[in-house]
């Protein structure tokens, strides 16, 4: 019943998962996707976190920041939450479902770095929770481009010839990627050496490439 | 297959130590024997080893297994001609590995070390570029397809040199002692893999040896076409030894220096690609 439109680009159709009229697929491109963002997830879920060493400035001294469970517990939630959203993502067959778990990666990007009890590093989440939140609007407004010019949101239709979509709203799902997934926002600044980095603040980053890596997919093939 | 990974894994640490003779020789020293990133690669798998108290355990560990499922993956996506935009993927997902193993040990030049391979994210784009210039030639991302194509047209280093010379910069990024090697850089002390030693840095100088052999493999066989076995070989050799080049005569860069000039190499490809759009359709 089901038939990729365009093996030549992620490979060939391995398996299908319906749920009701949306279709999650997975071909090659897309389970690699899946399980690297799987077995990062596992990461979070069983792995302790570092205990960062910071060097004390101008000395030799040095001493292992103290860590709070309280917060700790949270931000491997936020983390557990963004890997779920990032496996949605992956395989939907829907680009408004792709929307969607782009905006809940984002906002759990944002809860992710904001558990850190440091001025800095809230400062930093409040910047870039405003960066995901204005990338919305691309976001949504990329597929609501698609659904108004072309009638379907659904990749199936969305991969064949017979369907064109609008260079506009190609650019636009981009974009929103670009600005939910906030890792190249972030780690541009110094905020980052003060927070915790493995294994949540890594799921930041690993979300943000498989966005990207997965929304290339889509776009090539639309 | 595990012969062949064996096989590559040999000639990518092979490769590894060539590179090293010829910087040396470029820069009027001896230099290292070429074998000697095997022997490097011997000596860790035989040191004592253990995990640091500050790590992250199991990513610190599990990372190093991952490198290397990632390049053992994207050697048998080259081999059994399957997606570049596969490879494109894997390359990626290296970026989380180098990430990853910076974070994972609590140390500060290994954060250091995984900050700066971030910030130089834009090394990845002149391969995207790349994908999406070969994909308006040969309308198809399938390996086998576009070495189908080249038989019938010609190589794409010819006919795209652009999208070549923007993935020769991409392996130029990926080359040790090059001007964008600054993950790595002695400021801060090895960067993202000062802290993994004995049997994971074994692991890791296997997955890096896998990495140099399929990104020049990759190179000889999306731009050139399928040759055979042992002229791919010597191709991938002159390709190698024409990056020792560069990286014998240029500095490495300052952090921002090297993300603006991968940016700028970006912006130029993203002009041919547009272009390319406007006379292809």
């Amino acid at each position: 019943m089901f038939n990729l439109p365009n093996p030549q680009i992620g490979g060939p159709e391995l398996f299908v998962l319906e749920f009701g009229d949306i279709v999650a697929y997975f071909s090659p491109y897309t389970t690699v996707l899946f399980a690297f963002a799987l077995l990062f997830t596992i990461f979070v879920i069983v792995s302790r976190p570092e205990r960062q060493v910071d060097i004390a400035f101008g000395g030799d001294a040095y001493y292992t920041k103290e860590v709070e469970p309280g917060l700790l517990r949270f931000q491997r939630f936020m983390a557990i939450a963004c890997g779920l959203a990032t496996l949605g993502a992956m395989v939907t067959g829907d680009v408004f479902n792709f929307t969607l778990f782009a905006s809940l990666v984002g906002i759990t990007n944002i809860g992710i770095v904001a558990a850190y009890r440091n001025r800095h590093v809230l400062n930093a989440a409040f910047q870039y929770g405003i960066v995901a939140m204005l990338a919305t609007i691309p976001l949504f407004g990329g597929a609501a481009i698609v659904v108004a010019s072309t009638g379907t949101l659904s990749m199936w239709e969305l991969f064949t010839t017979a369907v064109t979509v609008p260079l506009i709203a190609k650019a636009f799902l981009v974009l929103g990627v670009m600005g939910e997934g906030m890792a190249p926002f972030y780690i541009a600044k110094a905020e980052i050496t003060r927070a915790q980095g493995a294994p949540f603040i890594l799921m930041v980053h690993v979300s943000s490439l498989l966005l990207f890596l997965r929304v290339m997919e889509i776009v090539i093939s639309m | 297959m595990i012969e062949y990974l064996l096989f590559a894994t040999f000639v990518g640490l092979l490769f590894h130590g060539i590179h090293r003779k010829v910087i040396a020789r470029v820069q009027g020293r001896p230099g290292p024997p070429i074998w000697q990133e095997i022997l490097h690669t011997l000596k860790f798998s035989f040191k004592q080893t253990w995990i640091p108290k500050t790590a992250s355990q199991a990513l610190y560990v599990g990372i190093v297994f991952v490198a290397i499922a990632i390049w053992s993956g994207a050697l048998v996506v080259l081999l059994t001609g399957g997606s570049i935009l596969l490879l494109f993927g894997v390359y990626l997902l290296h970026k989380i590995v180098e990430h990853g193993m910076g974070l994972s040990t609590g140390s500060p030049y290994t954060k250091f070390g995984a900050i700066r391979s971030v910030i130089s994210a834009a090394s990845e784009l002149p391969l995207l570029v790349t994908v999406v210039a070969i994909y308006f030639f040969t309308r198809s991302l399938s390996i086998a397809d576009i070495a189908a194509y080249q038989a019938a047209n010609g190589p794409l280093l010819i006919i795209a040199f652009p999208a070549a010379a923007a993935m020769y910069l991409v392996i130029l990024s990926k080359m040790h002692y090059g001007p964008f090697s600054i993950i790595e850089a002695k400021e801060i002390v090895s960067g993202n893999l000062t802290e993994h030693f004995g049997v994971w840095r074994a692991g890791i100088e296997v997955a890096y040896a896998l990495k140099t052999y399929v990104l020049l493999y990759a190179f000889v066989l999306i731009f050139i076409g399928a040759l055979p076995f042992w002229l791919t070989l010597l191709a991938m050799l002159v390709v190698l030894v024409s990056l020792s080049f560069v990286c014998a005569v240029t500095p490495m860069l300052s952090p921002y220096d090297t993300v603006t000039i991968q940016s700028l190499a970006t912006g130029a490809l993203v002009v041919y690609i547009i272009v390319l759009g406007v006379v292809m359709g």
